[in-house]
């Protein structure tokens, strides 16, 4: 196999693919990237048994063939490389020699036979979704997904199709986002699949904000193809449970706030949070909000916002990290915050089909 | 009230003692809780059993057990050791009458027919996203122009090749052309190109270095590092680019050390493949006392000379400049600009700037023969700039190193004849004055002027090099005269009466 190939375009696609390799393996080829090189180019790809990862890129290939070298090793190796253009070739024994400008490397590999086999795919379900759509509906929900892994089928997004409605969900048992978006799926594609935590991660990253990509997804596994890369992942077996239990009905009061002012106040009490409950309160009177933070042993700070609300006086305690969270990953400049009363979970909306439940912790008076 | 529920015997209890037992648990709950949040997260919570240990407790639905788990551990379990002292646990149990439970509408899939073929992919070029905001500050730090872009150029018959070998480059840097070097008189567009090349390269590739420099800045860098003893950044910054931009390249004459280092440089970004670009008011062979093997390399790639642009482009010019500037001029009046200032870009976009801004001082629309007034000057200069026997006589007096007076002379050595014949030839051919006219300027009469045109012809074709010495007055000439210098000068001095045209003797001044 012999080859030569763009530096950017190698590095970029070696970036794209080497988040899924295992760190600890006891595996040594799931390390390594699969180089299968064709007439059309090259095709790279990387595995962890669970999610798969396959990129296309282009290349002027002298000799096909296909061989797998250490994956993160070979990308901070290119990333190194002093020249655009770099020349590969690789002998039948997998031992790969890099030249590019006066730098030489020879970098042994092994055989791709080795190599796991992507799992076949049953009958699936197809269609194209939005890019954007889906990486922003990603964006706002998948920072809520449970790391608890007692708890696995919380480890991942569920994404529901059906009834004209993509919707995504993700909690950790203590906060809850969703995302409902009105969208009409071709019939018979009604699924209800969670997909785990690494798969999103990797498709976040794989995502752009324009163009299409293609679902496939069978009871076990899902595929998505966009922007001349694949990723095949496991599905979380098992039944999410029925999230919209702890969704709050009617809320009372609602509250008007600018994101990033919310935002940034919020971090800045949250830097003398009381370690013990982890809470910071949030008094809503009269069109403002102070946060405030109270820590015996340290000190406490408070900050005053201005605010859309003209109901009772409220407190209640949050965990800030929970508040931070969704606005981090909310792009409207203002938000809602609904509230039934001091102890029931509030809610934040946007304009959007979005919303976000968060437990309050009890307020020791 | 501990003793209420036997669990420390070991007893079973019963049904209705568990029922009790959640009531008088519930009711701590809701004084602590208060009643919404009581309701909303227990209201449908059972006790199922009690062992001394565990509580198991069934829970309305999965979601409503995670939760209460994961928000009200411990209050569960403080409030039951009020009566069940040795209580460590909580376990929740789901119901799973409830028809609602359970959203998943998953279906079993029979068929495992396998995909036809494994998904086929299209190759595709990682482009790194940058806002257009990030673009300009990289542009700017790598010494970039805004204004120059290749949107802003206007090519014409004049451009051409320069304005194709620019976009080529700047597609495939280090792969066609290596080095790309353009020459031309001052102000027709060298720099804009340049810069033009290093935007699109950096909109193309934004992450690849780019440098744009003159060659005066590249020597100040240099002494600096020298002074500074800090040769080795200087290195590193100019020989880690991925695209060199170099303006006014005919300041390496003369200086060695500067062109040593130079050298290196180039040598050390071509074998790299990386490009190099460069511009200069005359060609590489012409630059003074460039090193031969720099010349060579200078003349490897491909040598692009820029010519003054027609009548049309430069209308195409001031069309575009005024739509640039929004300014209020007809064009009518670009017509009649274009028509009299012939010279460089420049001194177009002067003439415009100024008819603009008498249209917005004056009331009134000006006239073609005001305007004709108001850039009088420009011409001027212009007209005596470009063609003239006093200005050739000149120029092939400098040539020859000798006084300007005696070409009008009578003294008939060899090279004062022959240096007379080649100005007669010049001015004949170059002006469009007549034969008697052109004898009337060297005060000689017209048949000596035919007979030194035949000669010069004549010679030209017997000799290469008397030819390629006639080539390059004329050329100097033609080009507006920036870098005319004789071969015979002496380094590093002018004569205090070295001036062409209008122009000082200084190297362009891009």
């Amino acid at each position: 196999m012999k080859f030569q190939i763009d530096k950017d375009v190698f590095q970029d696609a070696l970036n794209q693919v080497q988040h899924v390799v295992s760190t600890r393996t006891t595996l040594p080829i799931l390390s390594n990237v699969l180089i299968e090189a064709d007439e059309l180019g090259l095709q790279l790809s990387t595995t962890d048994l669970d999610v798969t990862i396959t990129k296309r890129i282009p290349a002027k290939v002298a000799s096909t063939g296909s061989t797998t070298l250490p994956a993160r090793r070979l990308a901070s190796i290119v990333r190194e490389l002093p020249t655009s253009e770099i020349d590969f070739e690789v002998n039948a024994d997998n031992a790969a020699t890099v030249r590019s400008g006066p730098s030489f490397f020879k970098i042994l590999g092994l055989p791709s036979s080795e190599f796991p086999v992507i799992g076949e795919f049953g009958e699936a379900k197809e269609f194209t979704i939005d890019q954007k759509l889906l990486r922003d509906a990603l964006r706002k929900t998948s920072y809520a997904i449970s790391t608890d892994e007692t708890r696995y089928v919380l480890n991942g997004v569920n994404c529901i199709i059906g009834e004209g409605m993509l919707t995504l969900v993700a909690t950790d048992g203590r906060r809850l986002a969703m995302v409902e978006q009105d969208l009409e799926f071709p019939a018979g594609n009604e699924s209800s699949v969670i997909i785990p935590t690494k798969a999103v991660n990797e498709l976040q990253r794989l995502l752009e904000n324009s163009g299409e990509l293609k679902v496939a997804i069978t009871d076990s596994q899902a595929s998505f193809e966009l922007n001349g890369s694949l990723l095949i992942t496991k599905l979380i077996e098992g039944n999410y449970p029925n999230f919209r239990q702890v969704i709050p009905g009617q809320a009372n009061h609602r509250v008007t706030v600018e994101r990033e002012v919310l935002q940034s106040a919020v971090k800045r009490v949250s830097l003398l949070v009381n370690e013990k409950t982890n809470s910071i309160k949030f008094a809503f009177e009269d069109n403002r909000l102070a946060i405030s933070a109270n820590s015996p042993e340290i000190g406490e700070a408070e900050e005053v916002i201005d605010v859309r609300y003209n109901g009772p006086r409220i407190v209640v305690a949050f965990n800030p990290e929970f508040v931070m969270a969704p606005l981090r990953n909310l792009d409207q400049d203002e938000v809602f915050i609904d509230l039934i009363d001091e102890s029931s979970p509030g809610v934040i909306k946007i304009d959007e089909p979005f919303l976000y439940v968060i437990m309050p912790m009890r307020v020791a008076n | 009230m501990h003793n209420r529920y036997p669990l420390e015997t070991q007893e079973e209890i019963n049904q209705p003692q568990l029922i009790c037992l959640w009531k008088d648990v519930s009711h701590d709950l809701r004084t602590q809780l208060g009643d919404s949040t009581f309701d909303l997260w227990f209201g449908e919570f059972q006790l199922v059993s009690v062992s001394p240990h565990e509580v198991v407790m069934l829970a309305p639905g999965t979601m409503y057990a995670i939760w209460v788990e994961e928000n009200f551990k411990t209050t569960l379990i403080s409030a039951f050791q009020k009566y069940l002292t040795a209580c460590e646990r909580v376990r929740f149990e789901v119901a799973v009458s409830s028809g609602t439970e359970e959203s998943s509408g998953k279906e079993p899939v029979e068929s495992e027919r396998g995909r036809e073929e494994r998904t086929k992919l299209t190759p595709q070029v990682l482009v790194e996203k940058v806002s257009e905001k990030k673009l300009l500050e990289r542009g700017r730090a790598a010494g970039l122009v805004e204004i120059f872009r290749f949107e802003n150029f206007v090519p014409g018959e004049n451009s051409e090749l320069a304005w194709a070998a620019s976009r080529a480059v700047a597609d495939q840097p280090g792969k066609t052309y290596q080095p790309l070097f353009f020459h031309s008189a001052c102000g027709l567009g060298k720099t804009h190109l340049l810069h033009g090349i290093g935007w699109e390269s950096l909109r193309l590739r934004p992450k690849s270095k780019i440098i744009f420099v003159t060659a005066e800045q590249f020597a100040n860098d240099y002494i600096d590092a020298i002074q500074k003893n800090a040769l080795v950044p200087f290195r590193r910054r100019y020989r880690e680019a991925d695209l060199l931009l170099i303006d006014d390249v005919q300041f390496l004459g003369r200086k060695e050390g500067l062109q040593r280092e130079f050298f290196h440089t180039f040598n050390r970004l071509a074998d790299m493949r990386k490009q190099i670009v460069l511009a200069s008011d005359c060609p590489a062979s012409e630059i003074n006392e460039l090193e031969e093997r720099l010349v060579s390399r200078f003349q490897w790639g491909l040598s692009v000379e820029i010519h003054r642009p027609g009548l049309e482009t430069r209308a195409a010019i001031l069309r575009r400049k005024r739509d640039d500037w929004k300014m209020q001029v007809s064009d009518e009046l670009i017509n009649v600009i274009v028509e009299r200032v012939r010279g460089n870009v420049r001194a177009l976009e002067g003439a415009l700037i100024r008819v603009a801004m008498v249209t917005t001082m004056n009331e009134e629309p000006i006239s073609p023969e005001q305007v004709a007034e108001i850039i009088a000057d420009i011409c001027d200069g212009q007209d005596t700039r470009q063609v003239g026997a006093e200005e050739i006589k000149r120029a092939v007096a400098e040539h020859y190193d000798i006084d300007v007076q005696i070409l009008s002379g009578k003294k008939r050595t060899a090279r004062i004849a022959e240096a007379r014949q080649i100005a007669m030839y010049l001015v004949r051919t170059l002006t469009d004055l007549s034969l008697v006219e052109v004898a009337a300027a060297f005060a000689k009469d017209h048949g000596t002027v035919i007979y030194a045109v035949r000669k010069v012809k004549k010679r030209c074709d017997d000799s290469a090099s008397f030819k390629s010495t006639v080539e390059l007055i004329k050329r100097r000439l033609v080009r507006g005269g920036s870098s005319v210098e004789s071969p015979r000068q002496p380094r590093g001095q002018y004569p205090p009466n070295f001036r062409l045209g209008s122009k000082a003797f200084g190297g362009g001044g891009e």
